[in-house]
């Protein structure tokens, strides 16, 4: 390697950083002391094995948190949730006591079906809305793409705290905004916060503000499409129909199985929403899986359900995002 | 002739659809906006005003007077510096490894790395509040900080940047007897100076936006951050909606400074993941 490498590396990239480089590079010529090639010892076996070791040395902190703060307590938790416990005292064993009374537990299955209520329309509003959105703006009729491209994205850099805020005046069942607008058109007043729409209501906080990550996500699909692929199928006279349904779609598959998994997950997750538009109500009508966690857990102090509760929610996350990868092929041999 | 008026219909519905879209995603920013600076029946007065009869700055005075906004600002940016400059040494020194160094293991552990993503917050939320207690870190920032500062993503992201670094210039440093640390340190880190940016963005608001961890670590007021007072503020049944708002407001404002100030790498930064799964 030597000194022709290091000049062929200065003379291709004048850039800042690499001037840096060089010149420690240098700096680091000029003052080096050469080391007895006979040294001994401590010193001797590190220069040995520095590049073998130094690695696991580097990614050790990840890994050392991650055992402390994520497996150790994914490994307590199952056993925590094998017991009846208030958070001090003795722990009572009960089996799998607390998995039999979640099945039967009315306000779970409430928390569980609004839940999945989430997911859904995650799946049915925003995803659509989102890749018309991306495809709208990666049309040749639109030209201002910058705009909407970052417009669409602001919300998501709001706290949910301060966008769940936001909206307290936008569905507030007497002078939110909504309704002082349907009162102008002579519409009376409907109550959103109320059991009948308040999942509607955390649907349309949660399409304000994940509506836009998801179209950069699909429009990073969209412009990876290799363009020679339209211009092949131009030549064969293919409309615009059957160029979305036949390049678009297959083409979009990796993306949207990525947007597919991290939405599913997020909505599965779904917490400062439901909790701050209507403290998870009225009578539990938004309540979230992760909402009754905090309420068993910390609320009510019961940590063994509540690690129970965790657990099942574990499980469906596994189960589904497993299914969405099967559905899409990802275990698939590529041929 | 006729194609180009066909073209021209569409070319008006695409953009009236994308800035209806638009509008209706800016109408809470501008009603927040609107409402920090109105008097709380002014708000709730039919028709709704967008400017103000008689603008004023009460509520803002109020959310500094009555509840002590600057403390909780500075504990919400003391704990996202903290956060940030601690998740950056450690993603781009495990990403460094990643990428420039072969050893036993290495697939394995990456794979490890990628599956620790999919552990949901909620399942070890109880037993990771147990362990902050046993650990002594309730209540502090230390609490907060610690147990997601080594996340996943970040080594993921920095691993692709540093790939990108090239492999004589370390060993030429090698030659010339620098330590592996040093060249991580003097030679990798400021060649990928603008992935570091974007991590340092995302980084930041992740911890400035976090809302349920540090409401469970942080059980003493003048400790808490911004979402959690913020929430804190919200009563369904008496509430003074302008000094909620203009917290709200103030608390958007410096992640949407940061990122309109860099917003181009930011976007770009934020794909990563995306396109390489």
């Amino acid at each position: 390697m030597g000194l022709t490498g290091r000049e062929e590396q200065i003379r291709a990239a004048p850039a800042t950083p690499l001037q840096t480089a060089q010149s420690f590079l240098t700096n680091t010529v000029d003052s080096s002391i050469m080391k007895p090639a006979d040294e001994k010892g401590l010193r001797a076996w590190w220069s040995r094995s520095e590049r073998k070791v130094v690695p696991y040395v580097f990614i050790s902190p990840f890994y050392i948190l991650f055992i402390v703060f994520s497996v150790g307590p994914l490994i307590y938790a199952l056993y925590l949730s094998l017991h009846r416990w208030p958070g001090s005292g003795p722990m009572r064993h009960v089996g799998l006591g607390n998995y039999t009374y979640l099945a039967g537990d009315p306000v779970f299955l409430k928390s569980l079906w609004n839940t999945v209520y989430y997911a859904i329309g995650a799946f049915l509003f925003i995803l659509p809305l989102a890749l018309v959105l991306a495809l709208l703006i990666n049309s040749t009729l639109i030209r201002i793409k910058s705009l909407f491209r970052i417009g669409y994205f602001l919300p998501i850099l709001t706290s949910t705290v301060a966008a769940t805020i936001m909206f307290l005046l936008i569905f507030n069942n007497q002078f939110g905004l909504i309704n002082q607008g349907l009162a102008l058109l002579g519409i009376p007043a409907l109550k959103w916060l109320d059991e009948e729409l308040v999942k509607i209501s955390v649907l349309a906080v949660a399409t304000w503000r994940y509506t836009g990550i998801n179209v950069l996500y699909f429009l990073t699909g969209l412009q990876s499409i290799p363009p020679e692929l339209y211009e092949a199928a131009q030549v064969d006279g293919a409309g615009a129909w059957a160029q979305f349904r036949y390049i678009t779609i297959p083409q979009l598959r990796p993306i949207a199985l990525f947007v597919g998994v991290v939405t599913m997950i997020g909505s599965f997750q779904l917490f400062a929403e439901p909790l701050l538009l209507a403290n998870g109500g009225p009578n539990d009508a938004s309540l979230t899986i992760a909402n009754y966690l905090y309420r068993m857990g910390f609320t009510n102090a019961k940590l063994g359900y509540g690690s129970a509760i965790g657990w099942v929610l574990a499980l469906i996350i596994f189960g589904l995002s497993f299914i969405q990868l099967y559905l899409f092929g990802a275990f698939r041999k590529e041929d | 002739m006729d194609d180009t008026l066909t073209r021209r219909a569409q070319r008006t519905l695409a953009y009236g659809f994308l800035f209806f879209i638009l509008i209706a995603m800016a109408t809470p920013f501008v009603w927040m906006l609107s409402n920090t600076i109105k008097e709380q029946s002014e708000i709730f007065q039919m028709p709704p005003t967008l400017i103000p009869e008689e603008p004023h700055l009460r509520n803002y005075v109020s959310l500094f007077v009555d509840f002590d906004f600057a403390r909780h600002f500075l504990n919400s940016a003391f704990i996202a510096v903290v956060h940030t400059v601690s998740h950056l040494f450690l993603a781009s020194l495990a990403g460094f490894a990643f990428a420039k160094y072969t050893f036993p293991l290495k697939n394995f552990l990456f794979l490890v790395l990628l599956g620790s993503m999919m552990v949901p917050l909620y399942t070890i939320f109880i037993p990771l509040f147990v362990l902050v207690i046993r650990l002594g870190l309730v209540n502090s920032y230390a609490g907060v900080i610690i147990p997601g500062v080594a996340g996943a993503f970040g080594i993921f992201f920095m691993k692709q940047s540093m790939e990108a670094v090239p492999g004589e210039l370390l060993d030429s440093a090698r030659i010339d007897g620098a330590s592996e640390f040093r060249i991580y340190w003097q030679i990798a880190l400021p060649l990928v100076r603008p992935a570091l940016a974007v991590l340092a963005v995302l980084a930041f608001m992740g911890s400035w936006n976090d809302f349920v961890w540090p409401l469970v670590v942080l059980r003493s007021r003048e400790l808490q951050t911004l979402p959690v007072v913020m929430a804190g503020m919200v009563n369904l049944y008496r509430m003074e909606y302008g000094v909620v708002m203009a917290a709200s407001l103030l608390s958007t404002m410096p992640i949407l400074l940061l990122f309109l100030a860099l917003q181009k790498q930011f976007l770009a930064g934020l794909t990563v993941g995306a396109v390489k799964s």
